[in-house]
């Protein structure tokens, strides 16, 4: 067990708090770094879009997470991003400017949806943000003179201080990688500026916040704008990776994916925003690759119990046809989810730490140490 | 004999001149070719908003894959198809076609299915050099290619594209009812788009005016507002951008207020379903079809032979959706078959922009390729819904 012993207030708000930290990143920083050399294009593409998909998992983790405001409606901060990056490229601009001019207009787009959020709470905020979403969808469809409406829009290659960068490249999975670390670090330092702790001042008492001085309206729209914001920059990344874009590509379903990327990871960290987005956009090809290669590995279990060369085809060519069942992934995937959210409410990350704990407490770890603390007291029903 | 060897070499230098610098940019993939195999991909939506075209299209290709082998493959060469679920979402398809590419090693990507999910997968496909055939999709970009962008040769298509195929059913249909109100009905997506286009072109080529113009929203379940609209302007025919649900839904819910013009089903409308759900409600429906419907029980010769097969091996009824994946499979064994026993990319690529006719089992239009052409025909039929099975009336339409 690792005690930290405190000698200065400076303490309480490093980045990292101990040594450890520094070789366990670094670590990790030099693996991702030399990655794109030794893997193929089909792993590569999947680390950008894990990338992609964190970057938008931390900008809801400011939201949802860390001020407890909710929203089933990032899908279209992502496609108002997409868009912009689609139209300014179309006009001969460069990625250096139109990447944070797809940011600012989407965090103010954010801004203005934050509004209603002030008298709203809970299930009624989903709703408004929905809504939200469907307007956008609609105005992508209908605005043809600028989105082209249902027929899409192409997007070329970045084109980045005048070199260009296809989306299957490793400079591509450079530039993601160097944003989402850059987002990271951006939110580290929020979270522990007096902006993020209002933040989670709202998220656990609006009532007790408003006593302390914070002012609820501006918080909250301050969070709705920075998270847009956040959004809208990975939208310019998953424009330039899907090389297409449309109107039916940013619908309900993508919010919701969103929403389980940080319910799946954790929704009490950055480590969740990472960890769930990993888990969306990896299971699905974990499992095409089960459904490929666990058929012919059971085939060759089972010649090696003896079963014979003919039993042996029998079996895999039976399993083959059983992991290739249509919508058998689909039936996974979602009862891994369901799964997740009934016996591990705290997520990934919160397994990790449990984990963690267990080891650094053995043999003394207790299951009650995770137990829910926060119970509500009646004034905050009438926040 | 000199003067002949002279003209020959002559007659090689100028080909080579002519049809040198875009055959020669053109790169074509080896990849999947081995002494007993040859490995081919596919992504459909298995599991997603259109599976129910996908689970038959693939079933169809299964079943065209065990025939082509039956036969003993091409050219002693067996097929071996790998079919991955994209859930019509564009990530998934992008991740699909690496993974086939590099993982499983296609030489050919063949019928994928769905509009955005195979624009955002063709790169892939292209920088590759592996051909995109017979995507399942009538979009323009699934055949029109850029002379300047050799990689842009790899795509064919053999589907009928929705703006030709609508503009060449309102065509025939506008004078043969006497229709003075066109009007259209289409969904609220690329698809509905190119039919609402379609039936615009045309019926402003024929000097009229559209009298109505509404959409829904994929996925919509009610159509009484647009019901009552087509009504009130006084539509005497109905062009449908719709698909299955949406076909009955905006007919019966018609009925109901006693609206009955003509309905005039885009290409998509013409499958089994729309009869099978839509029960009497739908009799008298026409539809533009791509070729002629098949019934189990009524086709002969070497339909009925599929027909069977097909039943046997899914215990199903084979519908329009798998007769389009089964031709697409045999579509590409035609032109491999063609590009002879040492088959390669380049040859595959050669076979196909040869001109050469092929012929399907089901009477549609003869697929043929050009190297300025890939699209295989822009010719389509009429059918109508009579007692409950679809009927043809009018076939070799264009416009």
């Amino acid at each position: 067990m690792r005690f930290i012993f405190k000698t200065d207030y400076e303490q309480d708000i490093k980045l990292f708090q101990h040594g450890g930290a520094w070789w366990s990143y670094g670590l990790l920083f030099a693996v991702l770094a030399v990655a794109p050399y030794l893997i193929g294009s089909y792993l590569q593409s999947q680390l950008v879009f894990v990338f992609i998909y964190a970057i938008v998992g931390v900008a809801l983790m400011i939201l949802v997470g860390f001020t407890g405001q909710g929203s089933i409606g990032h899908a279209a901060f992502l496609a108002i991003g997409a868009y912009t990056a689609a139209f300014l490229q179309a006009r001969g601009y460069p990625f250096e400017v139109y990447f944070p001019v797809a940011g600012i207009l989407t965090g103010v787009v954010g801004a203005i949806v934050g509004i209603p959020a002030l008298r709203l709470h809970g299930i009624y905020l989903l709703i408004a943000t929905i809504s939200f979403a469907f307007i956008v969808e609609e105005v992508l469809a209908r605005w043809e003179s600028v989105t082209h409406g249902n027929e899409g829009m192409r997007v070329r290659a970045v084109e980045f201080f005048g070199q260009t960068v296809s989306r299957d490249s490793n400079s591509f999975y450079f530039l993601c990688l160097g944003i989402l670390v850059l987002v990271i670090i951006g939110t580290l330092n929020l979270m522990r500026s007096p902006t993020g702790r209002a933040f989670i001042a709202i998220r656990d008492s609006e009532t007790a916040a408003k006593s302390m001085g914070i002012d609820l309206a501006k918080y909250k729209v301050r969070s709705f704008a920075i998270s847009a914001a956040i959004t809208g920059l990975a939208g310019t990344l998953y424009a330039h990776k899907m090389s297409f874009i449309s109107p039916e590509m940013f619908t309900l379903l993508l919010s919701i994916e969103f929403i389980m990327v940080i319910i799946i990871g954790g929704a009490f960290g950055l480590h969740g925003a990472i960890l769930g987005a990993i888990f969306i956009v990896m299971v699905d090809p974990l499992i095409t690759m089960l459904k490929d290669d666990l058929p012919g590995m059971v085939a060759s279990l089972s010649r090696g119990f003896g079963v014979g060369e003919e039993g042996a085809r029998a079996v895999q060519d039976r399993l083959y046809a059983i992991f290739s069942a249509p919508g058998l992934k689909g039936a996974i995937y979602g009862l891994i989810i369901i799964m997740f959210v009934l016996f591990e409410p705290m997520g990934l990350y919160g397994r990790w730490l449990k984990i963690k704990l267990y080891f650094q407490l053995f043999p003394l770890y207790k299951k009650a140490t995770f137990r829910r603390q926060k119970t509500y007291v009646k004034s905050e029903r009438n926040r | 004999m000199s003067l002949h060897m002279l003209k020959m070499s002559l007659l090689g230098a100028a080909l080579a001149v002519v049809a040198g610098p875009a055959l020669a940019q053109t790169k074509v993939t080896n990849q999947g070719i081995s002494a007993k195999e040859i490995v081919i991909g596919t992504h459909q939506d298995l599991s997603g908003p259109i599976k129910v075209w996908g689970v038959p299209v693939l079933n169809g290709m299964k079943l065209a894959v065990e025939e082509v082998n039956a036969k003993g493959g091409i050219h002693g060469r067996l097929l071996k198809l790998i079919a991955e679920d994209s859930a019509y979402e564009p990530r998934k398809a992008v991740l699909a076609t690496q993974k086939m590419v590099e993982r499983d090693k296609i030489f050919a990507m063949i019928g994928p299915m769905g509009s955005p999910t195979v624009l955002a997968a063709q790169d892939i496909l292209f920088e590759a050099g592996i051909p995109q055939l017979f995507p399942l999709t009538a979009a323009e970009f699934t055949y029109k290619f850029d002379a300047s962008k050799p990689q842009e040769r790899l795509k064919f298509n053999n589907l009928l594209p929705y703006v030709e195929s609508t503009r060449a059913i309102v065509k025939y249909m506008i004078p043969e009812k006497k229709i003075q109100k066109p009007c259209v009905m289409s969904q609220d997506d690329e698809y509905g788009k190119n039919v609402l286009d379609g039936f615009t072109q045309q019926v402003e080529a024929m000097k009229m005016k559209p009298a109505s113009i509404t959409t829904y929203k994929r996925g919509a379940s009610d159509f009484s507002a647009q019901a009552a609209k087509l009504k009130a302007d006084g539509c005497d025919m109905v062009v449908l951008g719709t698909i299955i649900r949406e076909t009955i839904g905006v007919v019966a819910e018609a009925k109901k207020i006693g609206f009955e013009p003509v309905w005039l089903g885009a290409t998509p409308v013409c499958v089994l379903e729309v009869p099978a759900l839509g029960k009497g409600v739908v009799e008298g429906l026409y539809s533009g079809c791509g070729f002629e419907v098949p019934y189990r029980d009524t086709a002969k010769g070497k339909v009925k032979e599929w027909a069977e097969a097909y039943f046997k091996m899914y215990n199903a009824e084979p519908n329009t959706q798998a007769v389009i994946g089964y031709n697409t499979i045999m579509t590409f064994a035609h032109y491999a078959n063609l590009a002879g026993k040492d088959l390669t990319g380049q040859k595959l690529l050669t076979a196909l922009e040869s001109g050469d006719v092929f012929q399907d089992i089901f009477a549609s239009p003869p697929t043929k390729f050009s190297n300025t052409n890939h699209l295989a025909s822009t010719i389509t039929q009429i059918s109508v819904i009579e007692n409950g099975r679809w009927k043809t009336v009018k076939d070799g339409l264009s416009f």
